[in-house]
């Protein structure tokens, strides 16, 4: 396996873009990134592109804006995880020496899946569970059920990414809210399940991200930002869930628990002393607050106290979401994937403005997505580590 | 007669007049799978049987879903049953959301889930509280 670094990050700014297309937004993420990498769009060698809900081929129809062609190109699907699967394909492509420099995009417009499917939370077409009314919301509102149960979480505790992450997205220049909420406004928001409110919530979004990877020697010729410490993904990992998860606790998705595990041990290191800054996939306030044990940014059982120790907040052990996460960053389904890399090559080229990590030498990112009939429980996380 | 179809296919069948809920047990492993697959999802053994699940399990988690879904107008109780034979599977409950505990015991009712605007009715099934006071956070 050979080293992989990030030579370019662009994204769009995430929030209602009713007028562009996916290949609009795309084609404005992708064309960010190869002008931050410094090289000509002819230089890729390979591209892959995360989304859920676009038309055919949307990454040809993307790069075609930007005059970049016949090279390989795949779209690839995996619910939340679609970007984080267009990062790993590259990467793995790059690591096992098939190509030297690519690309990999996520998009998504949730503005034009609404007109053409109806607004609403979405349902999971064909699912047993959708059929009967399972959604996102019910699902991690049982998760935040157990957090209360079996962590002693309050409703303060539940909120309180929430109030973090829309603290930080008021300072993010991409970030779709820029409104700071408290407790009282969250839970005055409309009850969409108990104890899951609106503003604990992601909001729909549109937007695009994109980042070039290359390798080592590549890096060496073409990188013109010598300000920037070289930033390597060190460890990438798709992790899917089994049959047995069915019975396991969503305290304890284990999707999530290995995933984080074999890409920490790809990358050598240990999550509770060398993980400086995470970027995750809080879809709800909740959601987040399980992530921190199964994660391994501490120990199992002990992610409320981690929480309340303000450890996930700017100057705290582990900033978790410093960009505002996407509860206040907004969330396009398959572009998300990619941002959360962005953002953490950002903190750790130390460009991420009054949002920064100081000294952060390692970053997590994670994303996690998908129910599926049979497994009672997410079914795809993506992780990657990068480091300096 | 009304046109009958069941919401999810091979979820149920009928039996001495019943509808019941049909899962696959295996043969190898042992264990009991819902709704049936080709193969067994624990072991990839073919050597599964249709089986009849479990008429009564135990709440693992819930939820109170406040706005409509598809069909459905709220409060939608939404849980995970606990079966006997191992089985975890998602069902709603009918029950008053102030008697809704962890833990408790529910039994299992078949029946018409929603009528489509055409008539069709369209067969489930979902759960109710075996009785009130069991179970507990």
């Amino acid at each position: 396996m050979r080293d992989v670094y990030v030579l370019g990050i662009g994204q769009t700014i995430f929030g209602k873009h009713d007028s562009l297309t996916v290949n609009d937004l795309g084609a404005a993420a992708a064309l960010a990134a190869v002008k931050d990498a410094g090289i000509s769009p002819k230089e890729l060698k390979v591209a892959y592109c995360g989304t859920m809900f676009s038309p055919p081929t949307p990454v040809q129809s993307i790069l075609f804006h930007l005059g970049a062609d016949r090279i390989p190109m795949y779209t690839v699907e995996n619910a939340c995880a679609s970007g984080s699967s267009a990062v790993h394909l590259l990467f793995q492509e790059v690591a096992l020496g098939v190509r030297d420099v690519g690309i990999a995009l996520g998009v998504e417009s949730l503005s034009a899946f609404n007109r053409k499917f109806g607004k609403g939370l979405l349902a999971i077409e064909g699912d047993l569970q959708g059929k009967l009314a399972l959604t996102m919301p019910s699902f991690f509102a049982k998760l935040c059920n157990r957090l209360m149960e079996k962590r002693g979480a309050t409703i303060e505790d539940i909120c309180y990414p929430s109030v973090k992450n829309h603290k930080a997205g008021m300072t993010n220049p991409y970030s779709q809210y820029k409104t700071e909420v408290t407790v009282e406004s969250i839970m005055a928001s409309p009850m969409i399940a108990d104890p899951i409110t609106v503003l604990q919530c992601c909001p729909q979004s549109d937007g695009a991200a994109a980042v070039i990877i290359c390798s080592e020697e590549y890096y060496k010729q073409h990188n013109k930002k010598a300000h920037r410490p070289p930033v390597r993904i060190a460890g990438s990992v798709i992790s899917v869930s089994g049959a047995e998860d069915v019975s396991y606790d969503p305290l304890a998705m284990q999707v999530v628990i290995k995933g984080a595990k074999d890409a920490c041990e790809m990358a050598g290191v240990d999550p509770q002393k060398d993980i400086d800054v995470v970027e995750l996939h809080d879809a709800f306030s909740g959601e987040e607050l399980a992530a921190y044990e199964m994660l391994g940014l501490c120990e199992p059982g002990e992610g409320v106290a981690f929480a309340r120790s303000r450890a996930v907040e700017l100057g705290g052990r582990c900033p978790v979401n410093p960009s505002g996460g996407l509860l206040s960053m907004g969330h396009p389904l398959g572009a998300s994937g990619v941002r959360v890399v962005n953002d953490i090559a950002r903190q750790l080229w130390g460009e991420a403005g009054v949002n920064q990590v100081e000294g952060a030498r390692v970053g997590l990112a994670q994303m996690l997505g998908g129910v599926l009939t049979g497994i009672e429980s997410p079914v795809v996380a993506g992780i990657q580590i990068l480091m300096i | 007669m009304s046109k009958q179809v069941v919401f999810y296919p091979g979820a149920l069948e009928e039996r001495d007049g019943k509808l019941v809920q049909m899962g696959h047990k295996c043969k190898d492993c042992g264990k009991t799978s819902y709704p049936a697959v080709e193969l067994c999802p624990f072991c990839s053994s073919e050597n599964v049987e249709r089986v009849p699940l479990s008429t009564t399990g135990t709440v693992f988690s819930y939820s109170i879903t406040r706005v409509p879904v598809g069909p459905f107008k709220p409060p939608i109780i939404g849980g995970y049953i606990d079966l006997p034979e191992g089985t975890r599977v998602f069902g709603q409950i009918h029950a008053k959301a102030e008697e809704m505990k962890t833990g408790m015991k529910v039994k299992v009712r078949t029946g018409v889930i929603w009528t489509e605007k055409d008539g069709t009715e369209v067969i489930g099934y979902h759960y109710v509280p075996c009785e009130t006071g069991s179970g507990g956070a």
